[in-house]
């Protein structure tokens, strides 16, 4: 990233007269007026990388994926011994690549969860909108007491961490049912 | 692990200035050492974590949306206003007062609701990394407002610069032979 902060409009370089103001100014160029704030990380300088070290000593403890390259620390996932290639520091916390991989697939590791799946929004989804198709919820109520069932336990919006949704989506589900029941049991018994 | 709580900061919004149509929407959390930008399509939710050590700079730029919402509105209204008078001018009648009434209802309130709400903007949040747009913070005064309940955070992870020392910083790393050096990569060699 550059280290010159560009006007959001015109991407003309900014002075240093208008940052940490405490109100809109106008951009310099542009006349655009803009409230830009900088905080001490934008002058903190990025680490270069490390290289492994190649294992010198006979007995010395090597990494488990590079067995020339000298251990640096253990994963804090597997414990495995890692060389400075394969440690991957993520929030003060050491990872191997492969526990970084499963940590996300798996959701294990929060703060690399970026994904969920709202299963309550697909089953209410389909609890409600077929009502406009009446005919076609005798397909749907059932499919979205299905997903609303088989998926109760699986993982919440990390945000909205509640089942109201899919509470609601059995309601209408059973209500349809029951509806259609009534209505093929009616049926019947006129036959 | 206990779950980490949120707190929301912005009410779900559009990407674009169509925001009623657009299929994701945006949203703006706080949690303990981040904020949290959740895109959400209905069906799936998507995280962008901005943890406060990391935050760059945040900015903000006043845009022209609001100046165009209220002419559409203000043409709507006073369109809708002329039909209403040409029909009444007739005769004395009930119906253009209660079609009046409902006009100035779906046309009228969206224009007085967008002039309350104050000038809009569009916010950026820069880490090393990435330069991030936040949707939801979409005006002036809401965005300010957020930057003021954030700020605290931030400074709390990170320390405080005063505007001097800003400029001081930026002097020394932007104008420095270094940052030349690199800007000079960019550009391809003069061959005479």
């Amino acid at each position: 990233m550059s280290t010159l902060v560009q006007c959001p409009k015109c991407r003309t370089t900014l002075t240093e007269s208008i940052f940490n103001l405490s109100d809109l100014t106008p951009c310099p160029t542009c006349e655009t007026p803009l409230q830009i704030e900088i905080f001490p990380a934008f002058f903190r300088k990025i680490a270069p990388g490390q290289k492994a070290e190649t294992v010198m000593v006979e007995g010395e403890s090597s990494c488990f994926y590079h067995a020339q390259k000298k251990a640096v620390r253990p994963c804090d996932g597997c414990g495995r011994f890692l060389c400075a290639l394969c440690d991957c520091e993520l929030n003060g916390q050491h990872f191997c690549p492969s526990c970084l991989d499963v940590g996300k697939s798996k959701g294990k590791i929060k703060n690399l969860d970026n994904h969920r799946t709202r299963y309550d929004g697909i089953a209410l989804a389909l609890a409600i909108f077929p009502i406009l198709f009446f005919y076609i919820t005798i397909i749907t109520a059932p499919m979205a007491l299905f997903v609303a069932i088989r998926y109760w336990n699986s993982p919440q919006s990390i945000v909205r961490p509640h089942r109201i949704r899919t509470i609601i989506a059995i309601l209408i589900a059973l209500a349809e049912i029951g509806g259609w029941t009534a209505f093929f049991v009616g049926i019947s018994m006129r036959g | 692990m206990a779950a980490q709580r949120y707190k929301r900061l912005t009410r779900e919004r559009g990407p674009a200035e169509f925001s009623i149509l657009a299929m994701t929407r945006s949203s703006l959390w706080l949690g303990d050492d981040h904020l949290l930008l959740v895109e959400c399509t209905g069906y799936s939710e998507t995280y962008k974590r901005f943890f406060f050590r990391d935050i760059q700079a945040f900015s903000i730029r006043q845009t022209k949306t609001r100046a165009a919402w209220n002419w559409v509105w203000g043409i709507l209204l006073a369109l809708s206003g002329l039909i209403i008078w040409a029909v009444s001018s007739g005769g004395e009648a009930l119906g253009p007062i209660i079609a009046a009434s409902i006009v100035l209802v779906i046309f009228g309130l969206p224009l007085l609701l967008n002039i309350a709400l104050g000038p809009t903007c569009e916010c950026e949040i820069r880490t090393a990394v990435q330069t991030e747009r936040l949707p939801s913070l979409c005006r002036v005064r809401k965005t300010q407002k957020i930057m003021n309940l954030v700020r605290p955070l931030i400074i709390e992870a990170q320390g405080q610069l005063s505007g001097e020392e800003v400029s001081a910083r930026l002097r020394e790393t932007v104008y420095s032979p270094a940052t030349a050096t690199d800007w000079s990569g960019d550009i391809p060699p003069l061959i005479s």
